[in-house]
């Protein structure tokens, strides 16, 4: 038996939004620590990895591990039909065919429910090592939606370089070029809108926009974003999920290959 | 042509190692082509009004554009191709040939009873039946492909057993081929659809030989043996046994040597002198130059010598030939995306899938259920 309930049914809403673009189908991994889901692409360019731990859940029940896959797109449907006050309750037999969905308004006047049909998927599990990266900012999520969004109408990919001063992301297309740079922030007011810079060395890497675009989608979850950068290996793109978990999205970069 | 039915028999016994993809998911991978195969694809499709492409003079210039225009077509899409050329033929391949050579001899003379009949229809098809890939093909071809800047091999012996020996080498990450017996040769990784043309909206099916023998239960040289028994190019095979047939036996014998003991000889006829063994040995250890010496290079397209050859030799639209020259300097330039299993190794593949596959295909209808549970249940007629 598994049940899982969300008084903030919109964190679920939200996660469903941030992955839906990126991914057709995915399987969520339940257990008693949590759910979790890891899922490429299509294409194998990029990684999403969702944790949401138990203690985050008003009530959390796993009693044997499981492994629900999920059409995306169905999913999205169901869960369009919460509203934003809802409280979500997830429940599945042990082995299950099926997932329900509980969706009770706040005064528990309506209360729907959903059955979804599992499918079995296919997926590879990757492991991620470890890693220290060279370069770790924080920033405003708004803000690095923001620069994504903008860059990407004059090229198709965005040159992230981080030195100690702040990270400066920069395009180049064929109508021109533009860079946005900011600077670490001294003080701060609010701890939501700072820009933190920590640098082992400096970086300079390249990332598809298309990519970066769909991983913006998961900014209503978080005020802050976190970005973890090295030479050659993935770019991390990490939001909270409220306090409880976090959605990670790696991305490959482009390198510039002769042969 | 290939293995008889083994596509077929793959799509029944192990669904799970057949995937569908579009071709832009394949950005940054190299990839063999069996460039025989698809140069007497493009001569057989690439048409006008069901006759092929010429120049003024009637000189066929199909192959030239078909293999023009896909390939900038996989550039575009971040692909790097490499051509692999047949070279010689195996001896064992010499009764195969002599019976294509019978029934091309038959269809020429059904050729011109149906000329003289006048029935257009059958003409056509017929004639597309003569198509054969000639020296001068392959020779114009190869000027084609290097002046595009796209590197090609020349195989000893078969080509596919060159692409194959590449993808074990991981040289390159598959083959693009029709011909199943890529497989048979031992490639990991093998791509159909993938030269057909965009309008066809074919997607590529990626067949996974590891896929396809754990699902078998196989070894890979128990696979072979299978493959034999479904019948290749090099030998007969026995009369009788079909793929089911030839699936059960080899399940069971795990070799031809096995079966032939145990099976009924009056039931299934085995050939006289049979040289399966020989086959065999044509599958695992085929005549090919070692991938490790082997140069594959990408180079920037010649794009003078490309209106020259093409526009002026063989009356292309010199417009065309240098947009095309353009789309390839393009796919050329810039840095090349990376991917995810290139920085992160595969610690489990969760498979426990086919079940529940044809209720994928009517999930999307089925996602949202009436609530209550009651109403979209109990829709049974009674």
């Amino acid at each position: 038996m598994f049940e899982a309930r969300l008084t903030q049914g919109s964190l679920l809403k939200k996660v469903m939004e941030a992955i839906r673009e990126l991914l057709n189908e995915a399987s969520f991994d339940c257990s008693e620590n949590g759910i979790q889901l890891q899922a490429m692409d299509n294409s194998h360019v990029s990684l999403v990895s969702l944790n949401m731990g138990s203690e985050g859940f008003d009530k959390f029940r796993c009693d044997r591990n499981l492994t629900m896959g999920m059409n995306l797109a169905s999913l999205s449907k169901i869960l369009k039909c919460a509203s934003n006050s809802d409280a979500i309750t997830l429940k599945a037999q042990d082995d299950p065919d099926t997932v329900t969905f509980t969706f009770e308004s706040e005064n528990n006047e309506r209360v729907s429910d959903y059955s979804m049909k599992l499918i079995n998927l296919d997926q590879e599990h990757l492991g991620i090592p470890d890693t220290e990266y060279s370069c770790v900012v924080k920033m405003p999520s708004a803000d690095f939606a923001r620069i994504c969004k903008d860059l990407s109408q004059f090229g198709d990919c965005i040159t992230i370089s981080c030195t100690k001063e702040g990270i400066k992301f920069s395009v180049a297309g064929d109508i021109g070029t533009g860079n946005v740079k900011l600077a670490q922030t001294a003080n701060v007011d609010k701890e939501s809108e700072a820009v933190t810079v920590e640098m082992q060395e400096p970086v300079s890497l390249t990332f598809a926009c298309r990519y970066l675009n769909h991983f913006t989608k998961a900014t209503p979850l978080s005020e802050q974003v976190q970005l973890s950068l090295s030479a050659d290996v993935p770019l991390v793109v990490e939001y909270k999920i409220g306090e409880f978990g976090h959605i990670r999205y790696y991305l490959a970069p482009k390198i510039d290959e002769d042969d | 042509m290939g293995i008889k039915g083994l596509a077929m028999l793959i799509a029944d016994y192990a669904p799970s190692a057949v995937k569908e993809n579009e071709m832009k998911n394949y950005f940054g991978r190299k990839i063999a082509i069996d460039a025989s195969m698809s140069i007497y694809q493009f001569l057989i499709a690439v048409r006008q009004q069901g006759v092929q492409l010429t120049t003024a003079d009637g000189e066929t210039t199909s192959h030239l554009m078909g293999m023009f225009y896909r390939t900038i077509r996989m550039v575009e899409n971040g692909i790097k191709p490499v051509y692999v050329f047949d070279g010689k033929p195996p001896d064992m391949k010499g009764g195969e040939l002599a019976k294509r050579q019978e029934r091309r001899d038959e269809t020429e003379k059904a050729l011109k009873e149906a000329a003289e009949a006048g029935n257009e229809e059958e003409v056509n098809k017929l004639t597309r039946r003569l198509v054969k890939v000639t020296k001068q093909h392959n020779d114009e071809c190869k000027k084609l492909l290097t002046l595009m800047g796209i590197p090609y091999i020349e195989a000893p012996c078969e080509a596919e057993a060159q692409c194959a020996a590449l993808v074990k080498a991981g040289k390159v990450f598959a083959v693009a081929t029709e011909d199943m017996d890529s497989l048979t040769f031992g490639s990991n990784v093998m791509l159909r659809h993938m030269t057909f043309s965009e309008a066809r909206k074919m997607p590529i099916k990626e067949f996974h030989l590891a896929k396809v023998l754990d699902s078998l239960n196989l070894s890979h040289d128990e696979f072979i043996d299978l493959c034999i028994l479904l019948g290749c190019d090099y030998c007969g095979s026995i009369r009788g046994v079909g793929p089911k047939r030839a699936v059960e036996l080899i399940k069971e014998h795990r070799s031809i040597e096995k079966i032939l003991e145990i099976i009924d000889k009056q039931k299934y006829p085995v050939p006289e002198e049979w040289p399966f063994a020989r086959a065999r040995e044509l599958f695992q250890q085929p005549e090919v130059s070692d991938p490790e010496t082997v140069s594959m290079k990408w180079q920037d397209p010649d794009i003078e010598g490309l209106v020259e050859f093409l526009a002026n030799e063989k009356s292309f639209a010199e417009d065309r030939v240098r947009s095309g020259a353009k789309k390839l300097l393009k796919g050329r330039t810039g840095s090349v995306q990376q991917r995810m299993d290139s920085f992160f190794t595969v610690v489990s593949t969760s498979n426990n899938a086919t079940k529940r596959k044809a209720e994928e295909i009517q999930k999307n209808k089925n996602a949202k259920k009436p609530r209550g549970g009651g109403g979209g249940r109990g829709r049974k007629p009674k």
